[in-house]
Order: C-alpha cells, then structure tokens, then sequence
C-alpha cells in the first residue's frame, strides 16, 4: 500500500536522521503506521525555550494525497495565538495548502517555526468557544487563515455579524 | 426454418433446467462462493480533502474534473532513463528507476506519472514548488 511504503521511508528517516529538537518514538508506533507521537522542543531562542511538546499525527489511507490530522497532546499544550486549549493549530499546511512533498518531519518543522515566531503567549481571541462547539478531527474546521490572526469560520461569521452591527472587535 | 427456430428453445430449456439443478445442489453441498471485491467505483476529488463517487458529484464538479483529466492528458510523459537530475518522487518517496512513467509539469519537477495524476485530479499544482499548472499551461499555448 502506498501510504504505509511511504510511512515506512518517513520513519526511518526520522530516526535515522532526525532534525534538531524533533524526536519520535518508534516503538510507539503500532504496526501499520497510522499514528504517530512525536515529541517536539520548543527553539533555543524563542519564548517556548525549554519547553516540552507532543505532537499526534493520524494518516488515513489517502495519505500523502491528503492531510495528515496533526493535533498537540500530552500535559503541555503551547499557548500561542494559533493553537487551541484542546490542542487543534490553526496551520494552513494542514488544509487548504497541503501538498503531497510535505511530510512529518516538515509539518513539524513548520509547528516550531510558528511557535518561534510568536512574541506573546496568548491563546486565539475564540478558544472559549472553539473548544466547547469544535469537531474531535482539526481537518472537519473550516479555518480563515490570515496572516497574524486565524479564526475558524463560525467566529469569522460572528465577527463580521457584530462589526456589521457596528460593534468594534 | 421451423428447425432454426425449435432447437434454440429446446437448448434453452435444457441449459436452463441443467443450471438450475446445478446451481441447486452447489448451494446445498458447497460454501457460498469466496469474497468478490464489489464492483470498483472510481472516486472523484473536487477539492483536496473531498472524495466522493462521480454519482455524488454536482454538475459543475463534473464539468471542472472532466477538464482536469483533459488537461493532464495535456502534460507531457516519458519513460525514466536516469539521466534527470530528479532522482526521487517526492509523492511516494520512491527512487525512480529505469523505466519508470514519468510525467513532467510545467516547471520542470517529475514524478511518477501515477503519484502525479492522483494529486493533479485533487489539486492542479505542483507539489514541489506549489506552482499552478494550469497558469503555466496557458501561457505556454500563448507563446
């Protein structure tokens, strides 16, 4: 199977060869590969310096052809304004703009690169609300990504409602 | 002509009559016949992370797949001989070896034919630099 070959090069690569503060666990990993715990450090440098993060990926079938979901778990969630309380990242490469040449070790790379260009610990403006209405899965979010803020598509909608009604936001 | 017409009728019967009591004494003394894959029902992509069977699809999803297909038709394919500077599908993450259906984009990155074709009918660029293909494909009709 075509997901499972390539699931077997990315493992090994990742243990072989494995990137500065990216480290997985491959005794952790069942038999066919579907889901993946990597741990991830937070970058010398930024404000998550130090800290300790863990990573769950789950391939469905059509990987690489689709998305892998990629959510934070483990006792400590960053708080950055594009990752939720429950552990979901609002990251354009886990949706819209996916492409097959991704991988686990890039979709990681990419998590750290967000988190280092964070200046302020600060969860996004609809958290609250997101974690009480959203799907278990991140990919069935309908996310608005735009450049420093990230809403999912039902507060998109609340916003423009209220600034519609004239209210501020 | 009535004998034309007689022997088919009688051969019927009979091919009947045999299948049915054939068919009556397997049911009873054999397992029922081993697992047969459905019927493979092709499925369609209108956008990245949708799959749906071309029965499911609007008219207008149908109409933009049936130009997407017409469209890869268009790029160019090739046989691998080794002499790419490309030595690896970033799709499957496979080398490509000699004799491998390759398919080459627009802006020079290849791959396996097969890899590429599934992704171009889900999203019309290219993996590798993100490049629209059909953008470059009418600019290269222009000239």
């Amino acid at each position: 199977m075509a997901m499972e070959k390539r699931l077997q090069k990315e493992l090994q690569a990742l243990v072989n060869d494995p990137p500065v503060g990216i480290k997985v666990d491959a005794d952790q990993i069942g038999q066919n590969l579907s889901e993946w715990l990597v741990n991830v450090d937070g970058a010398p440098g930024s404000i998550y310096n130090g800290e300790k993060f863990q990573l769950q990926f789950k391939f469905g079938s059509r990987y690489p052809f689709e998305s892998p979901q990629v959510v934070f778990v483990g006792p400590n969630i960053p708080v950055h304004p594009h990752v939720y309380s429950n552990g979901h990242i609002c990251l354009s490469i886990l949706t819209d703009d996916w492409s097959p040449a991704l991988s686990v070790q890039s979709v990681c790379l990419s998590v750290v690169s967000m988190l280092s260009s964070c200046k302020e610990k600060k969860r996004p403006p609809d958290n609250a609300i997101y974690v009480k209405t959203c799907s278990k899965n991140p990919k069935k979010t309908r996310w608005w990504y735009h450049g420093k803020q990230c809403y999912h598509s039902e507060y998109k909608t609340s916003l423009l409602g209220m600034s519609s009604m004239g209210i501020n936001t | 002509m009535g004998n034309c017409l007689k022997s088919p009728t009688a051969d019927d019967i009979s091919l009947l009559r045999g299948n049915d009591s054939q068919d009556g004494s397997e049911a009873s003394s054999e397992p029922p016949p081993p697992y047969q894959e459905s019927v493979h029902v092709p499925m369609y992509h209108p956008a990245p992370n949708i799959s749906r069977p071309a029965s499911q699809l609007t008219e207008e999803e149908q109409i933009r797949i049936a130009k997407r297909i017409g469209l890869i038709q268009h790029l160019p394919t090739g046989i691998y001989d080794g002499s790419k500077k490309i030595r690896e599908c970033v799709i499957c993450m496979g080398e490509f070896c000699v004799g491998d259906a390759v398919r080459y984009l627009p802006c020079m990155h290849i791959y396996h034919k097969e890899c590429i074709d599934d992704w171009l009918m889900r999203s019309f660029t290219c993996p590798s630099c993100m490049e629209p293909v059909d953008a470059a494909l009418l600019s290269t009709y222009e000239t």
